[in-house]
């Protein structure tokens, strides 16, 4: 494997040192450009009081490319989907290599905060969000109970 | 709105000069002093032949020259760099005027919101000898340094790095400044002054010169597979193109299937609707009926929808499985669907089912006629064969039998239009236009029927006969598209 470039080791040294507050990012021992994340449901969301794990994964080209985001924990959001996979601009066409890990991980803490259903990537998640957000706030809140809460 | 005219009733006096062209196969004036249309409509083309369309079909330096000459104008004009000038050019489907008045009009806004300035002035920050790239953190000398108009420096490297990435996903000229939210697009002198792989460059200029064209109002890229065949036309408009190249045959509005009479859009629903619904409509793809006279099970081997049993003899239609009496006179109502017109009062259930009845009895007549096409095509080989045998064995020339040929053309280019006017019928609104339409139709499916049987009978069939017979099939033809193709 080639050389961990500059730009991903100074990263990884600054998530260490100052983590963003809730949450976790810590580099897989056998491969430096994987990570094991945390995130901590934001306070006044329906995903308060869970840890969500996912997992970041920087491509070769980082930080041309953007990083490979995915929730591991079950998740009931609008713009996250059964496979974890999330629905983000700055994760496809507004990505900028300017960005950072640290930036990623605190949109996806927002995106906990502000579910967006007219951008769905679930789509019947996003139906029942716009008809009836009570209960699809009592639905996350359910899982975020049975799924994020357990470990 | 004008009445259905029998315009078959004059076939009968007119004479087949031309059968070699299928393009002018009727005698115009004949047809013209047969209806009551006054002297002016000669004079416009599409009046004579509704699918007239002028085009070019190009290679690419042909396109090259071509684009180039709007690039140099404008570039000249404002004073601005061929770079620069495409970015424009892109950005306002290569309309050259409208670019000078906006550029006079607002020369700033211009170019902000082409993406050429960035909406505000940046600072020009004092240059220190060291600078740290936003992108790699790695600090390197200030001449390393590179940036858009927006004053966003990152180092070389990276740059070249940036438009490798871009360039492997297939974006070219809308590959923009790296830094966050910047919009700024680099143009092709930036991108190209950093990139030095002779086929990361060449690629570059391949996706930038599909991207042109794409964005062009007046060019059209053949769909043929790997055609590198462009099509230019001042007209953008649903017409049919035919490449020089491969032959394809497209609309040169959408690019699909030439789909006269039906609109670019309302083809692209039912082709849409076609595939969402294809389960349902899998039962209709049956090769075998029974007679439904003996009741013997008939395979369907030729195009021609006018069955013949071959144990009773007795004459019907493999689509409603009528009797073909019913089928050759002014009472063919076989293509017409019957709507129920209590159906707003039925339950939802019924309208429902109504809806699938409906959309069945196009797409059945929609689908048979694509098969028939493709039946046909086999009859026409055999054909071949069997005059190849015919002039070997020294029964006539060549010459002597192309006009079976032609007629097996022409019979292709009616069905062909005949099965896209089942797409417009099923979304046509009821009323006398539709009523208008499907009386068209039928006569149109009436003769072509006609033409088909008498094709695979060619050998035993009266030439002047079948030549009566073409030229009856394409007036239908062309009076209905002269009446429905409009735009
Ligand atoms: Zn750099
Ligand atoms: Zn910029
Ligand atoms: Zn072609
Ligand atoms: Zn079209
Ligand atoms: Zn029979
Ligand atoms: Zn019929």
């Amino acid at each position: 494997m080639a050389a961990l470039p500059r730009r991903i080791i100074k990263e990884t040294q600054r998530l260490m040192q100052e983590p963003v507050p809730g949450i976790s990012a810590v580099p897989d021992d056998s491969n430096a450009r994987y990570f094991h994340v945390i995130v901590t449901g934001p306070e006044d969301s329906p995903f308060e009081g869970g840890l969500f794990k996912l997992e970041l994964f920087l491509p070769e080209d980082y930080p041309m490319s953007a990083p490979k985001v995915r929730f591991i924990t079950k998740i009931y959001h609008p713009n996250i989907d059964r496979l974890g996979r999330i629905c983000l601009d700055i994760l496809k066409d507004k990505w900028s290599p300017a960005l950072q890990i640290r930036t990623v991980l605190l949109s996806i803490q927002a995106l906990l905060s502000a579910p967006n259903p007219d951008d769905p990537l679930a789509n019947d998640v996003a139906e029942l969000w716009k008809v009836n957000e009570s209960e699809a706030i009592r639905n996350a809140k359910e899982w975020t109970r049975r799924y994020a809460m357990d470990n | 709105m004008e009445n259905p005219r029998n315009v078959g009733s004059q076939v009968g006096e007119s004479d087949m000069e031309c059968s070699d062209n299928d393009n002018d196969c009727f005698d115009d004036d004949d047809y013209y002093n047969a209806v009551d249309d006054n002297d002016i409509e000669q004079i416009d083309p599409c009046k004579l032949d509704p699918e007239n369309f002028n085009y070019q079909c190009l290679g690419e330096e042909q396109v090259e020259r071509l684009l180039n000459e709007s690039v140099e104008y404008l570039s000249y004009n404002l004073k601005i760099t061929p770079s620069l000038a495409k970015v424009l050019l892109l950005s306002h489907q290569w309309r050259v005027n409208k670019i000078i008045e906006k550029y006079r009009k607002d020369a700033s806004d211009l170019l902000i919101t082409s993406r050429i300035k960035p909406p505000v002035t940046p600072p020009s920050l004092p240059v220190s000898r060291y600078i740290t790239c936003p992108v790699c953190v790695i600090p390197q000398p200030s001449e390393k340094f590179f940036s858009l108009s927006c004053a966003h420096l990152f180092c070389k490297d990276c740059w070249v790095t940036h438009f490798e990435v871009q360039i492997n996903q297939g974006i070219s000229t809308a590959i923009s400044c790296m830094a966050r939210d910047c919009v700024v697009l680099a143009p092709e002198d930036f991108v190209l002054k950093h990139l030095s792989r002779p086929n990361l460059r060449e690629k570059y200029q391949q996706f930038t010169f599909q991207d042109y064209v794409k964005s062009h109002p007046e060019l059209r890229f053949c769909p043929g597979p790997n055609c590198p065949i462009v099509v230019h036309s001042s007209e953008n408009k649903a017409k049919r193109a035919i490449c020089s190249n491969c032959k394809t045959v497209f609309c040169f509005q959408c690019g699909m299937d030439y789909h006269a009479p039906t609109e670019c859009s309302i083809i692209k629903k039912w082709l849409t609707k076609c595939a969402d619904d294809s389960e349902t409509a899998n039962y209709i793809s049956a090769h075998t009926k029974d007679c439904p006279e003996c009741h013997i099970c008939i395979e369907k081997n030729g195009g021609c929808n006018h069955m013949q049993c071959y144990n009773c003899k007795h004459d019907f239609c493999w689509m409603c499985l009528g009797d073909w009496k019913s089928h050759g006179s002014e009472y063919y109502e076989c293509s017409r669907y019957r709507e129920n017109p209590n159906i707003a009062h039925e339950s939802v259930h019924a309208q429902a089912r109504e809806a699938l009845k409906k959309y069945l009895h196009y797409y059945e007549r929609w689908e048979n006629h694509s098969k028939s096409l493709k039946l046909e095509e086999q009859t026409l080989e055999n054909l071949r064969s069997r005059i190849n045998q015919k002039v070997m064995a020294g029964v006539g020339t060549w010459i002597d039998w192309q006009y079976l040929f032609t007629a097996a053309s022409l019979l292709a280019k009616c069905r062909y239009t005949l099965q896209y006017t089942y797409p417009y019928a099923y979304y046509m609104d009821v009323g006398p236009r539709k009523e208008l339409f499907e009386y068209q139709q039928a006569q149109l499916e009436a003769e072509i029927e006609n033409l088909s049987w008498k094709i695979e009978r060619a050998e035993t069939t009266d030439r002047g006969d079948l030549e009566n017979q073409m030229d009856i099939a394409e007036k239908r033809r062309t009076t209905l598209l002269k009446d429905f193709l409009d735009f």
